[in-house]
């Protein structure tokens, strides 16, 4: 049943999207939004409407940073695994230690290449994967395995929880589907989530973390993408 | 050619993974969404923080996009002017509990302030003119400056009954006319 006036909907839309609706009134209004269609309709058209403003103003650029940021948040600019065909194919990623390495002649650095991907011990291939999610400050928040069986959340001591939000896991395919819910994660401690079956099926591009009001997303997608992780083999 | 036709291209794009497309629509919308956050928190790396975070949802959901939501660019817009609230908000709410640092690097000086006032003027702008001087500058303060009520009465040293009405019935005029 749809109990508020086409007037009320305007109201609350429009303060909405202009930023005045505040405290409680607001927390009311999210989840009127979850409740009514035409709410949401009535929503996009202010959206559509007082937007308009702001497409008038000049522009500013922002620094190029920006950008490398955004790409690094959403994995574009991670350096691909070394192929294992070809043993004299240097590393893109040195590790740090053996920087000095570039000052050797290229054949040495060749033959020590070599060495050094020859004396690595084979290591069974292990079916779990994990991911550890960090802060800006590069703090471990959770880590996530990924079973044979569930996905497995722990909550690190770093990891301060905002009591009236909760935080939400989610899949970002490589196919460019939207983000698929994967349940919420502990403040605290362990929790097990269902394996969902997709992990089999799609290829995962990144884990996303995303802060949700109290009981996760209102609209099936993340609300704010606070964290994303990669995916690793262990 | 209509700057929406190409932006409604390069989202459809984005939403398939095309990462070439996704940077192209950066290219052509961060400058607007970065003086949209700019004039409203007043801080490059806040302004910057909003702009970062938006791209990184309009990727995810450049699928969930349809024209019912308005155009590319204003629903680009709402994602960062959301965000650049959330923002504000918890600015404001950690100032209130006494948390100074956040006040010194507020820089009222910067040239950005007020970008507002050398806008273009786009359509909606002929049903602005159209409201009380008091209802216009009190619905500008709020969307431009994302000000709250109480904000926009100290700016305006008017009592808060008559703001609160100003912009309540400045919407109102607004969208009569521009559904005429």
């Amino acid at each position: 049943m749809n109990y508020l006036t086409e007037e009320r909907q305007n109201a609350l839309s429009s303060e909405y999207v202009l930023g005045s609706l505040h405290g409680p009134a607001r927390v009311r209004f999210q989840r009127l939004l979850m409740q009514h269609n035409s709410m949401r309709h009535t929503l996009w058209r202010w959206e559509s409407r007082l937007n308009e403003l702001g497409t008038a103003l000049p522009n500013v650029q922002p620094a190029p940073e920006v950008w490398e940021r955004i790409q690094a948040r959403l994995g574009f600019t991670t350096v691909p695994p070394v192929t294992s065909t070809n043993v004299l194919s240097l590393p893109q990623r040195k590790p740090r230690g053996l920087q000095w390495l570039a000052g050797l002649s290229a054949a040495a650095a060749i033959l020590m290449a070599v060495l050094l991907v020859n004396l690595q011990p084979v290591e069974p291939l292990l079916p779990g994967q994990i991911a550890v999610v960090q802060s800006e400050k590069a703090q471990a928040l959770w880590l996530i395995e990924l079973r044979e069986d569930q996905l497995l959340v722990t909550a690190t001591d770093k990891f301060k929880a905002l009591d009236n939000q909760d935080y939400e896991l989610w899949m970002v395919a490589a196919d460019g589907r939207p983000p698929i819910s994967l349940g919420l994660l502990p403040k605290q401690g362990k929790l097990s989530l269902p394996r969902s079956v997709l992990f089999d099926q799609v290829q995962v591009a990144a884990l996303a973390v995303s802060l949700e009001p109290l009981g996760g997303s209102p609209t099936g997608q993340p609300t704010t993408v606070l964290y994303t992780a990669e995916l690793v083999a262990m | 050619m209509d700057p929406n036709h190409d932006f409604l291209h390069l989202l459809s794009a984005t939403a398939q993974g095309d990462r070439l497309a996704f940077a192209d629509l950066y290219r052509q919308t961060a400058g607007k969404l970065y003086a949209i956050s700019l004039q409203m928190l007043r801080r490059r790396d806040l302004a910057e923080e909003a702009v970062q975070e938006a791209f990184v949802r309009i990727w995810h959901n450049a699928g969930d996009y349809q024209q019912d939501k308005g155009t590319v660019l204003t629903w680009m817009i709402s994602i960062v002017r959301y965000r650049a609230l959330d923002m504000l908000r918890a600015t404001k709410s950690r100032r209130e509990t006494g948390d100074e640092g956040l006040e010194e690097a507020l820089d009222e000086q910067s040239p950005e302030q007020e970008l507002y006032e050398q806008r273009d003027r786009v359509r909606i702008d002929r049903c602005m003119d159209r409201l009380d001087e008091g209802q216009r500058q009190a619905i500008e303060m709020a969307y431009f400056r994302g000000l709250t009520h109480m904000e926009v009465c100290d700016q305006m040293d008017t009592p808060l009954g008559t703001i609160k009405t100003w912009i309540r019935r400045g919407l109102e005029r607004l969208k009569r006319c521009l559904e005429s």
